[in-house]
């Protein structure tokens, strides 16, 4: 057990490249990427709305209490790296969309709760927080593309919510949705891809413990960058599993194709979770390099947190189970 | 002899400027590496850099040939060669990045190139530029003799692999990749029509300007076409979207556009500059001019 006498995101000024360096830094080397045939210009016009600013009513709740259950074996990622290091589609394909992404409005922001459930229901983000058990939990995130972070999450545990939708026990999956809103989101236009972004979880899993709804990272509401206001964390997935800015669960007794199921379900499956032994079809899953430290570290079966959920799997037998 | 002479050892402005530009990219990436532009993953940073540059020096290359018949500007064939080892340059630092990634292990190294089948394309076309490279002194040149040209033809198939070698690796996004397959396109559809249509050398205008629209239309094609095998889009939704910005410019209308201007850039160096009488259009170079 870590004794910390300072939270554990509260990295001194002096530790680490401050955000706005960092920043201009990152703004320099696109001029680079940029090619002399494919000057930027080409590119439509870099859709760079600024933050609408409307007031997150949520913000006055954090920093939630930490649970101590759930610690790490590392350091936590500095923040801007969690908050400028983002794959999110629907705003850009490269990892640099954090401008981009401010033109999500995210109040107000509904959820849908429907599908095989008691009785279906919308709900604000803000009235789902008040009945939630709110507290904050330290996971590891594991890409599939090899790398890590190590994020203090705020939010609640999905059982929580399930708790609250109340499906049917004939109901064997929950899926979930991102927004759909192409003139927010430049990406959607493309149509040649399956939006809304989609991701499925088992009855199971979405009841299992460590399944956690995120409200916020760092003792803040979440940057919509990183899926504001509610997104997913599965650590023991690969982290597309862990849907951003979702708008929907459905209850359902067929399991859902995920978003990059769709696309190419011989590279990502349904199941996804961490496994160093299968490797993805185009690089090997051995190790991973831990962002921030740049250590590159082995990776563990589960993402290291077999103990939670190796049993959801007992009995079931196969590579697909791993990615 | 110094790369910024030419074959009559004076110094050419043209040739210093293109070995120093060169170096620009790499220097950047090595600045951006040090003072830790290329955060959080500088290496994996790096390795995306140097290979993309690696594949536009390739293509670059290969448009020598064609520009310099073009816009009637024979001194351009003095940096073909140039153009060339820095490619090889170029993909050997990749490939050293590549290597310091896997933490200097080779054994992982060599397992990975021959079970990851983008790796191993892109490692032939690795070897494949090597040898190129090593061939490519006037010594060289002159012991191979006819052979030569019959060896520095690979670059068309190595070129090749490089391009599937940089889609594959792609992710999701591949409107760059799919701009240079389009290129591609164009380059070898130049020569194929050079050997049939050109005049000493010499591809008639009309020629350059049907290629553009050509190599467009192959593009916006093999592009739906992965799009629907790949991710079952409607193919003719796919095609419609080359004809509005909805989906931002499609890669087919960027290979229309480069088409057309390098013919219309031909068209008005033919009018400005029409070849003097009583002489063929380009001026003769002197005999030890490696064959183009
Ligand atoms: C002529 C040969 C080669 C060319 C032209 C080339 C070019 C490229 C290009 C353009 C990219 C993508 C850059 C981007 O989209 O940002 C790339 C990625 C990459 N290349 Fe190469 N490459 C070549 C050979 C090699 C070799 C021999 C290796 C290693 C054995 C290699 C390893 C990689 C890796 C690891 C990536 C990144 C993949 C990822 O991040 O998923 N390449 N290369």
């Amino acid at each position: 057990m870590l004794i910390r006498k300072r939270r554990g995101w509260e990295i001194p000024e002096s530790a680490a490249t401050s955000e706005a360096v960092f920043r201009d830094r990152r703004r320099l080397i696109q001029a680079l990427a940029a090619g002399p045939v494919l000057a930027s210009g080409l590119l439509g016009g870099g859709m760079r709305a600024m933050a609408a600013d409307e007031a997150d009513p949520s913000a006055r709740l954090y920093p939630f209490k930490r649970n101590p259950k759930y610690t790490l074996d590392r350091p936590i990622t500095d923040a801007k790296y969690v908050e400028y290091y983002n794959n999110f589609y629907e705003f850009g394909t490269d990892k640099d969309i954090a401008d981009a992404a401010q033109a999500l409005p995210i109040r107000p922001w509904t959820i849908k709760i429907d599908g095989m459930v008691e009785k279906p229901f919308t709900i604000g983000i803000d009235d789902l927080m008040k009945k939630m058990p709110l507290e904050e939990r330290l996971y590891r995130h594991r890409c599939v593309e090899a790398w890590s972070f190590a994020v203090p999450w705020s939010g609640f545990p999905m059982a929580a919510l399930m708790a609250l939708a109340k499906p049917l026990s004939a109901a064997k999956y929950v899926k979930m949705e991102t927004f759909m809103d192409p003139k927010v989101a430049p990406g959607q236009n493309q149509f040649f891809y399956p939006w809304p972004y989609v991701e499925g979880l088992t009855i199971a899993e979405a009841n299992n413990e460590l399944t956690f709804l995120v409200t916020g990272m760092y003792g803040k509401p979440e940057p919509k960058q990183d899926g504001a206001p509610l997104r997913l964390a599965v650590p023991w997935k690969y982290g597309f599993k862990s849907i951003k800015s979702i708008v929907r669960f459905e209850f359902t007794d067929k399991r859902p194709v995920s978003y990059w199921e769709a696309l190419q379900s011989d590279e990502y499956g349904f199941w996804a979770n961490v496994n160093p032994a299968v490797p993805h079809p185009r690089w090997s899953q051995a190790s991973e390099r831990e962002i921030g430290t740049d250590k590159r570290v082995p990776t563990l079966i589960y993402n290291g947190y077999g103990e939670y959920v190796a049993q959801l799997y007992a009995g079931m037998k196969g590579d697909q189970l791993f990615r | 002899m110094y790369p910024w002479y030419d074959y009559q050892r004076r110094l050419s402005p043209l040739k210093l400027a293109v070995f120093i530009a060169l170096f620009v990219p790499g220097l950047w990436t090595a600045a951006a590496f040090a003072i830790g532009a290329l955060e959080p993953r500088p290496l994996t940073a790096a390795i995306h850099h140097i290979g993309l540059w690696t594949i536009r020096f390739i293509i670059i290359a290969l448009a020598i040939t064609p520009l310099k018949a073009i816009l009637s500007w024979p001194r351009l064939i003095l940096v073909r060669r140039m153009v060339g080892v820095a490619a090889c340059a170029y993909v050997l630092i990749h490939f050293s990045l590549y290597v310091t990634d896997e933490a200097f292990n080779l054994a992982t190294v060599a397992h990975e190139i021959l079970v990851r089948i983008y790796l191993t394309i892109g490692f032939t076309a690795l070897v494949g530029l090597c040898v190129l490279a090593a061939t490519s002194t006037d010594g060289m040149v002159r012991r191979l003799g006819r052979r030569w040209q019959q060896l520095h033809r690979l670059v068309y198939p190595i070129a090749l692999l490089a391009l599937i070698h940089y889609f594959m690796q792609s992710k999701l996004d591949v409107w760059e990749p799919t701009i240079f397959f389009g290129i591609y396109g164009w380059l070898m559809g130049y020569r194929l029509l050079a050997a049939r249509f050109a005049v000493r050398g010499w591809l008639p205008l009309y020629w350059v300007a049907a290629l553009g629209p050509v190599a467009a239309a192959l593009t916006a094609l093999g592009e739906a076409a992965y799009f629907h095998l790949a991710f079952h889009a409607p193919l003719l939704r796919v095609v419609a979207a080359d004809f509005s910005l909805q989906t931002g410019v499609r890669p087919a209308v960027v290979v229309l556009a480069l088409g057309l201007a390098v013919a219309l850039a031909g068209a008005v160096r033919a009018v400005t500059m029409p070849a003097p009488k009583g002489r063929t259009r380009f001026a003769r170079l002197p005999a030890s001019q490696p064959p183009a």
